[in-house]
């Protein structure tokens, strides 16, 4: 198993943004593996496959269509194969239920999907290359949103 | 109160009454014992007057038969001893008679006994000196002793007499002083004792007086209370029942019959007659109700529906209680009220209120799901345009290029729009939790999220110390920054911003803002500037959702910051004032309640 790339997952239903995320890492060229999928069925379908590869990190969009993303959140954080995946929470909204929630359930970053593409790419550069184990140590409510 | 008194005064009159009675009652024993008394003392002189009378009677008997023997003595003339021989008899009747009389105690009883025996052995004398006489023996020794015995036993009578008329006399004196002492003391007691009775009985009667006066005042309260009763009754649909309980009879007011819809009087006051007008539904809770009510004897709250005769349904609450009077007789005293047209007001008003809540609801969720949704295509084509922007810029011509930024501009001011809208909508939600906080904190913290526009414009913000209070935080951090970023963006373009926060503890009564406000002490905190201010007469407007005193192009905002600001202070039950003048400065207050 090659382990010089960096995989990376996204489950979005939205075209567009899958769209956007793509290019973004296209045009960041940092050695990734990008694999998307459309809904929160399809992307727990295939993490639970026998020969899914595991992603370093995983975006995870709330709003999708027969599962969301806090199921999502909640399966993978209640399965001790997939647990430790480091998880970015990648929504429209910021609103203060969903933080709320998503920090207790366990995610590892709540990410504001920006509105301009290069804001966009900053942002996926910067989480991509974070250190997850210090970040994790140092988690807090208040460095858990993403500051742009 | 006046009931109180007229009963006490009852009690009071009952007093005066017996304390009379007892006093006449006393006086007319006195009386009797003056008179008695009188009587005693007169019975008295009499009696004493009789005994001398007969004393002098028997000495002079006693005189006329020593005359009479001595005559005799002398001429030896048979014909002088008649007075000697009549004055024993005459001496045994005056005894009889002393006797009689006589009931002068263990003295005077004595002294006539002694008396007795000197009249008997005077006789003996004489009956001696007599046969000496008549024995023709005269002048012997013997005849001497004899008669000179006789002149002793004369003197020691004639010493009796006067003993006794002594004794007599100052007995009478003794019981006269004794009963002088009585009647001189008797008339004065008397006639204070009637001047005391005198006294009583005109308190009674100014006492009597007064409560009749205050008997006819109740009378004309009660005449007007009744009026009133009735008069109420007639506006208030009510209507009044009596039941008398001892005689299980009812008496109906004139308006419970108007309340049924009949006639005053139009049928006999019964439970019966009445249970007919109750809704059949109603009946057996009505009839359960009154029977607690007649076992308890009190009557709480009940309410029923009635029917009347043309067929309308009414609602009824009905109320009752018992009232025992002064006598002991138990009575019921109950009121219906006919309470339909509050009912249907309640039953509209809850209506309403459902449907505001649920308008409110739904408009709430609305413009929060409207903020939300409407965010993702927007921010897809501020992304989109950032690409056009990056890829394709240099293949557009120079209008287009223009367009372009046009549209960007358009879209961003779409996003503040949206993000202000979805924080009003956040306001909105009263179910906040409020925490006890350093303002002082908030403000800081407000000052943090503009300091770059603060070093920009190289404002100057001062500000007193802040107090402590009971606020939803994240609110009033929303507040404070609110009014600071209006300030800031509403500064003259050639002077630096200067901003003046300031503290005060005000009293309602004190603050010509605070009229008609019922809590007592605020806190009054004012952001004032020097920037370009507004015109007094839209003080108001400013605080509109969307209201704008200036266009666009001049200066950035979306007409919803200072509504945010009046909803949180409505959340804290505050109160929020502007202040302007153009060129000068605005002044924004905020009024806390403590």
């Amino acid at each position: 198993m090659p382990n010089d790339y960096i995989h990376i997952i996204l489950a979005d239903d939205d075209e567009d943004d899958r769209l956007f995320f793509t290019d973004a890492f296209d045009e960041l060229k940092m050695n990734t593996k990008v694999n998307t999928f459309n809904d929160g069925v399809e992307l727990m379908d295939y993490l639970n496959s026998e020969d899914a590869i595991l992603p370093n990190v995983l975006f995870l969009d709330l709003n999708m269509p027969l599962k969301n993303g806090i199921e999502c959140l909640n399966e993978i954080k209640a399965n001790s194969k997939m647990s430790d995946i480091a998880i970015a929470i990648y929504s429209t909204s910021a609103s203060e239920e969903d933080i709320e929630e998503t920090f207790v359930l366990g995610a590892n970053i709540y990410i504001k999907k920006p509105s301009s593409f290069k804001q966009l790419k900053k942002v996926l550069a910067e989480v991509v290359s974070m250190n997850w184990q210090y970040h994790t140590n140092s988690l807090n409510k208040d460095n858990f949103l993403m500051r742009l | 109160m006046i009931k109180r008194i007229i009963s006490k005064s009852a009690i009071f009159l009952r007093i005066i009454f017996l304390i009379s009675v007892f006093l006449i009652l006393l006086i007319g024993g006195f009386t009797y014992k003056h008179i008695s008394n009188l009587t005693n003392s007169s019975k008295l002189v009499v009696t004493t007057f009789k005994v001398n009378v007969e004393l002098e009677k028997v000495m002079s008997y006693l005189k006329d038969a020593e005359n009479g023997h001595r005559n005799y003595i002398l001429t030896k003339d048979t014909t002088h001893l008649e007075p000697y021989l009549t004055a024993r008899e005459k001496v045994n009747e005056s005894f009889a008679e002393l006797k009689e009389i006589a009931n002068h105690g263990p003295v005077q009883e004595e002294n006539l006994k002694t008396l007795s025996k000197y009249i008997d052995s005077l006789f003996r004398n004489f009956t001696q000196t007599s046969a000496f006489v008549e024995n023709g023996f005269a002048l012997t020794e013997e005849f001497k002793s004899n008669f000179f015995e006789e002149k002793i036993i004369m003197d020691s009578i004639r010493h009796k007499i006067s003993e006794m008329m002594d004794l007599e006399n100052r007995h009478l004196q003794e019981r006269q002083k004794q009963y002088q002492s009585n009647l001189e003391f008797t008339p004065l007691f008397l006639y204070l004792m009637l001047l005391l009775t005198l006294v009583l009985i005109i308190v009674s009667y100014s006492k009597i007086n007064n409560d009749f006066k205050n008997i006819k005042i109740i009378n004309n309260q009660l005449s007007i209370f009744k009026e009133a009763t009735i008069q109420l009754e007639t506006v208030g649909k009510h209507g009044n029942w009596v039941w008398y309980v001892e005689s299980n009879k009812y008496t109906f007011s004139d308006n419970l019959y108007r309340v049924l819809g009949e006639k005053p009087r139009a049928f006999e006051p019964t439970f019966e007659a009445f249970l007919e007008f109750v809704h059949p539904d109603d009946r057996k809770k009505f009839s359960a109700d009154v029977e607690r009510m007649m076992k308890e004897e009190d009557l709480p709250f009940t309410y029923y529906r009635i029917i009347k005769k043309d067929g309308t349904v009414k609602h009824i609450k009905g109320y009752g209680k018992l009232l025992i009077n002064n006598d002991g007789e138990k009575r019921i005293v109950g009121n219906i009220t006919d309470i339909s047209d509050e009912i249907e007001r309640f039953l509209e008003l809850e209506e309403r209120n459902l449907e505001l809540e649920k308008n409110n609801a739904e408009l709430s969720e609305f413009n929060y799901v409207a903020s939300h949704d409407l965010q993702e295509p927007l921010r897809k084509i501020q992304t989109f345009i950032s690409r056009l922007e990056d890829k394709e810029a240099k293949n557009l011509s120079a209008s287009g290029n223009q367009y372009l930024e046009r549209i960007k501009v358009s879209a961003t001011r779409m996003r503040l729009l949206i993000d202000d809208l979805l924080q009003f909508s956040r306001t909105n939600k009263p179910d906040k939790e409020f925490v006890l906080t350093n303002l002082n904190e908030l403000l800081e913290q407000a000052k943090q999220d503009v300091a770059e526009t603060i070093i920009e414009k190289q404002a100057i913000i001062t500000s007193d110390v802040l107090p402590t209070v009971s606020v939803i935080p994240f609110q009033v951090h929303q507040l404070f920054l609110n009014l600071l970023s209006n300030s800031l963006k509403y500064s003259k373009v050639a002077e630096a911003p200067v901003i003046k926060i300031t503290y005060e503890l005000v009293h309602s009564k004190d603050d010509i803002n605070l009229i008609n406000i019922p809590k007592n002490e605020y806190h009054k905190i004012t952001f004032s500037d020097n920037g370009i201010g507004f015109e007094q007469q839209y003080a108001n407007q400013i605080f509109e959702l969307f209201n704008r005193l200036h266009n666009k192009q001049e200066y950035s905002g979306t007409g919803v910051g200072l509504s945010i600001c009046k909803k949180i202070i409505d959340n804290h039950n505050g109160i929020i004032i502007a202040n302007g003048e153009p060129n000068i400065g605005a002044i924004f207050t905020i009024y806390l309640p403590i």
